[in-house]
């Protein structure tokens, strides 16, 4: 029995799950990242992700090296977070969260509409970040790509964590995000603070998006809408408060609904998406501050 | 059956009666001595606003053809309202257009679920529900029961039945797998495909299907080439073919494919060939109705020549954008049933204009060609070429297909 | 006496509000009283997710879902049992009531974003759900009443008598729409005004404290979202008796958030701005549509739109008008 069972093809689909959890961890890491900040989701992470793909993919147009276009729209993306930040999100910093998080949404639609009035809805394409040469080990194939994209999440997990844990700026980002008030009395402008997580969010979604793009072999407007869900998801996963988490929880999100699409036929791929946040419901009746997550203590 | 029937009858009635009583004018709404008011639902905003160029290129056309005298005298004014592709919201679109705008006829309305929610309340209230922008087969196929209906381009089953025929004659040995959207579009092509196929139906080893809201077809891929497919069916929409592409690459599966009309364009072929490589889409095969403007071969077209002068000076949008061609195709084909329905056209007349049709010079479809129809061939476009694909463009080969 | 003042200027109110609500069909066009029929459907979800939010402090993101379920409830009965549409609408309400309660179970163990997301996960997954189940469903085309049931359509000949007095399909359904929205927004009045009001808020402002002053939390919440899925339940019906047909498409994820948008902008916790609410999301597509049909713009002015209000008026319509009313209250209210 244990020989008639294919154990190639339960190899490939999971190496498969591992590459499609990979394109949503850099995505929720950038939620994670501004629900630590903020304190909410950001409904417009994936659309803002979106826009700097179509940024990279007019300096490709024009003429720049994948690379050369890959840290410019880095760059332009990070400044152009710290912007939405102040122009959109400052003016109701004060506000309740729901508030906000009702402005991220209009700021979907917002980026959303100014991509597909900037550029037309035709499908487009941005070179590939690493080959896609196919590589087979031992019937399982799979590409430098894949392994790529999640090399460069857990890259930038440990760049986060260096940042967070070496230097003045990631302390000073802790702790407005922990307690915006004392760290005011300590001179930490938490006001710029935020910003600056709003920029570094938008950096890493600019990355998703990029490695998103040539990962699917093609994009449009609609590239990042149902990468957000999944980022979502996965984010909750994994503890909406750890960046280890975010990645794991991505990670193991599509691990398993690759699995359970392949091998439960009831649900095959109809039903293998509601069947999964069934079950992450489940994982956080058990542990509800997600698997990373750390359970927040009430002060009465 | 009958009841329905009854029931129709009784609402046309009383519908038309209170239609009239609320002031509707003239006998034939929508038409005066200097206009002809028709409209229609389009999603121009949300996820399937890519398609917004059906009506976008139609309304082109409708332009140049109103400044070159519009048609007996009358301009055509064609308002589109925004159905965001939600079937409720279609339904509320419409009965506007019929109860509020008074329109002539319902025209190019996107969507097979969109134009299944109208159907009824149409053909009730006996307005034309033209050329539905959908490739099901029901506009076509039920026209006794729905008779004020009728459809536009091939239907999705025949274009899987000509795939399933050509294989079945050409290549008897074929594994054939299918990769198909989990709706009717991607469902009726593979019951053509089915069809076509016919006694040979077990060349058929595994169909796998996907939503529009799966994050990508991977699994999907995986499983085709598992079941040792060596045929691969396409049915999918232009993100997710280029992602069945890439990804057989990606596994180094070298299956042959078959691409479905709407993900065979030029520009998608394209970027499938860029990210998985030229050895993947080589060969590949699929039908063709209408003049691509990316596709190299119609660059001296003086069908295209005429698109691309309409898209420029009557503010089209996004030349590069195949779907402004059918528009445009479908916009002219009802300028010609309109000059057929009579100078002074009604509902009836248009229909009959609609059910008589025979345009052989329409410029931006394929050289042949012809929009036919008769009360009882209610398929407006049901030829196509076979085409394959070598060295990066499309060459036909065969002759003119019966796609039915 | 300057609170006999109070209560005499807030009859007054709300005897204008109900004479332009009773008049307002009369000015509009008649497939124009269809739209506003329309508007009184977000009208009541927005009302009920009000009740759950913005007085017992737990977010949904899943209220598109609880309407799919009462027009679906609706469809159902119409289409295979051949119900008259009208008969439904409690049904479809308490069935999305129930499931309301079942959602609101696990909102013991999990609370703020936790529920926010299992609600989401509703929302996102009720689509492939109701195309899964196609036999009952209709599947990905839905059900079209005029097709199945014709019969059971009320006003299906176009006009409606009712007591005597006759009137047209579109008016019917403006009047049946908004007299249940008024009627559903007394209650939730009545409720915000009473007992379980104050422990709704108690919850909201301070679960640890709540619960230290004896109120059974679980009890609690799982009313709070029983109740606003009746609401829910009942505006979806609402919805499929309007159109006639449900279909997946219309019941996404952008439905829930429309609803939670249209309840913030509205403002949370206050009655007053809701109905602003659900013209806010009524008509704001058309007019981005009429700005100009150029691809993105629609969506653009849209955003925008949502953004600026938000800046202006961050507690919603409601809470301006709260504060802008604070001056006349304060007087009437204050000793001299």
């Amino acid at each position: 029995m244990l020989l008639a069972f294919d154990w190639t093809q339960l190899a490939q689909q999971t190496v498969i799950g591992l590459s499609v959890g990979g394109t949503w961890a850099l995505l929720a890491l950038a939620l994670v990242l501004i629900y630590r900040s903020t304190g909410v989701i950001n409904f417009a992470q994936g659309e803002m992700a979106m826009f700097s793909t179509f940024i990279a993919w007019s300096l490709v147009n024009h003429g720049l090296s994948f690379w050369e276009a890959f840290f410019l729209t880095i760059a332009i993306s990070f400044v152009g977070g710290i912007a939405v930040e102040r122009v959109v999100i400052r003016p109701v910093e004060r506000a309740p969260e729901l508030t906000v998080a009702i402005v991220t949404i209009g700021l979907f639609f917002l980026v959303d509409g100014a991509a597909k009035w900037i550029w037309s809805s035709e499908t487009r394409t941005l070179p590939n970040a690493f080959s896609t040469r196919p590589i087979d080990v031992a019937g399982v194939a799979f590409s430098i790509e894949d392994l790529g994209n999640i090399a460069v999440s857990v890259g930038v997990v440990v760049l986060l964590w260096l940042l967070f844990r070496f230097t003045k700026v990631g302390l000073a980002l802790r702790a407005s995000a922990v307690n915006p008030d004392e760290s005011r009395l300590l001179g930490i402008r938490v006001s710029w603070m935020l910003a600056l997580g709003w920029g570094l969010a938008a950096a890493m979604g600019a990355v998703s998006g990029m490695l998103t793009a040539p990962a699917l072999g093609s994009f449009d407007q609609n590239l990042m809408q149902v990468v957000l869900l999944y980022a979502i998801a996965g984010a909750v996963l994994g503890g909406l408060g750890s960046p280890i988490g975010a990645v794991v929880g991505s990670l193991l999100l599509g691990v398993f609904i690759t699995l359970v699409g392949t091998y439960v036929d009831w649900i095959g791929t109809d039903l293998r998406t509601p069947f999964a946040l069934a079950v992450i419901l489940a994982v956080l009746l058990v542990r509800p501050a997600g698997l990373f997550g750390r359970t927040a203590v009430r002060r009465v | 059956m009958k009841g329905i029937s009854y029931v129709l009858a009784a609402l046309a009635c009383a519908l038309t009666l209170a239609t009239a009583a609320s002031g509707a004018g003239t006998a034939t709404p929508g038409v005066t001595p200097t206009e002809v008011l028709i409209g229609g639902t389009i999603p121009l905003t949300g996820v399937a606003s890519a398609y917004s160029t059906v009506g976008l290129g139609a309304a082109a056309y409708f332009r140049y053809v109103n400044v070159h005298g519009g048609v007996n005298h009358r301009k055509i004014k064609y308002l589109i309202k925004d159905d965001a592709y939600d079937p409720s919201q279609t339904a509320t679109d419409t009965r506007e257009l019929v109860e509020q705008d008074h329109v002539f006829a319902i025209f190019n309305s996107l969507g097979t679920e969109q134009n299944l929610a109208t159907r009824p309340y149409l053909n009730a209230l006996k307005v034309p529900q033209l050329f539905a922008a959908s490739g099901a087969t029901t506009w076509g196929r039920d026209y006794k029961q729905w008779p004020w209906t009728i459809g536009y381009q091939p239907n999705y089953r025949a274009e899987g039945t000509i795939y399933g025929r050509y294989i079945a004659k050409k290549t008897p040995k074929a594994r054939v797998g299918v990769l198909y959207q989990n709706d009717d579009y991607g469902k009726d092509l593979l019951a053509g495909l089915v069809r076509g196929l016919g006694k040979k139906g077990g060349l058929l080893v595994s169909k796998q299907s996907y939503d529009v809201t799966d994050p990508d077809v991977q699994s999907q891929i995986a499983k085709l080439k598992a079941a040792k497919v060596n045929t691969l069916m396409v049915f999918a929409t232009p993100q997710f073919a280029i992602q069945s592409f890439v990804y057989a690459h990606k596994l180094g599966w070298k299956p042959k494919s078959y691409v479905n009309a709407v993900s065979s364009a030029s520009n998608i072929m394209g970027i499938a060939t860029q990210g998985a490589g030229k050895k993947q889409t080589e060969g590949s095969i699929s039908i063709v109705f209408l003049k691509d403007p990316n596709d190299p071969r119609w660059a001296k077209d003086k069908g295209i020549k005429l698109y691309r002068s309409i898209m420029k000076r009557y503010k089209g949008v996004h030349p590069g954008n195949v779907y402004n061609v059918y528009g445009m195709s479908v916009a002219h084909t009802f300028v010609e049933a309109l000059k057929k329905a009579g100078k002074n056209p009604t509902r009836a007349s248009l229909m009959k204009a609609v059910t008589h049709l025979n345009v052989k010079n329409d410029p931006f479809l394929l050289p042949g060609v012809i929009v036919h129809t008769t009360p009882t061939d209610r398929f407006p476009l049901d030829q196509a070429r076979l085409e394959r694909y070598h060295n990066g463009r499309w060459y036909s080969f065969g002759g003119l297909f019966r796609v039915r | 006496m300057r609170r006999a003042l109070g209560i005499a200027l807030w009859v007054l109110a709300v005897a204008a509000g109900i004479a332009f609500f009773l008049v307002l069909p009369r000015f509009v066009s008649d497939f124009h009283s269809r739209e506003l029929a329309q508007a009184g459907v977000f009208f009541i979800a927005i009302v009920g997710l009000n009740l759950l939010t913005g007085y017992t402090g737990q977010i949904s993101l899943g209220h598109g879902a609880l309407m799919a379920i009462g027009g679906y409830t609706t469809a159902i009965l119409v289409t295979h049992e051949h119900w008259r549409d009208v008969w439904t609408i409690p049904v479809a309400g308490l069935t999305a009531g129930a499931v309301g309660f079942l959602v609101g179970i696990p909102a013991l163990r999990l609370s703020g974003l936790y529920l926010a997301v299992a609600t989401f996960g509703l929302a996102v997954a009720m689509p492939s759900i109701l195309k899964k189940f196609s036999g009952l469903t209709g599947g990905s085309e839905g059900l079209v009443f005029v097709e199945k049931a014709p019969k059971q359509i009320t006003g299906l000949g176009g006009s409606v008598t009712i007591f005597g007095h006759s009137m047209t399909q579109n008016h019917f359904l403006y009047y049946l729409t908004w007299t249940i929205g008024l009627i559903g927004l007394t209650i939730a009045w009545l409720i915000v005004r009473g007992r379980i009001g104050r422990v709704f808020r108690a919850v909201r402002d301070s679960e640890i404290a709540a619960v230290s002053s004896g109120v059974n939390l679980a009890k609690i919440k799982t009313l709070s979202f029983a109740l606003s899925g009746v609401y829910a339940g009942i505006a979806g019906s609402l919805l499929a008796i309007q159109t006639q047909i449900v279909n997946p498409l219309s019941f996404t994820f952008l439905l829930s958030i429309l609803i939670l948008v249209g309840a913030v902008v509205g403002g949370l916790g206050s009655l007053v701005g809701l109905v602003v609410g659900a013209f806010f999301v009524q008509y704001l597509p058309d007019v981005s549509t009429h700005i100009s049909e150029r691809p993105g713009v629609p969506d653009f002015v849209y955003g925008a739109a949502i953004i600026i209000v938000m800046i202006l008026l961050p507690s919603g319509v409601g809470g301006f008008l709260r504060r802008l009313a604070r001056p006349l209250t304060t007087w009437l209210y204050t000793r001299p």
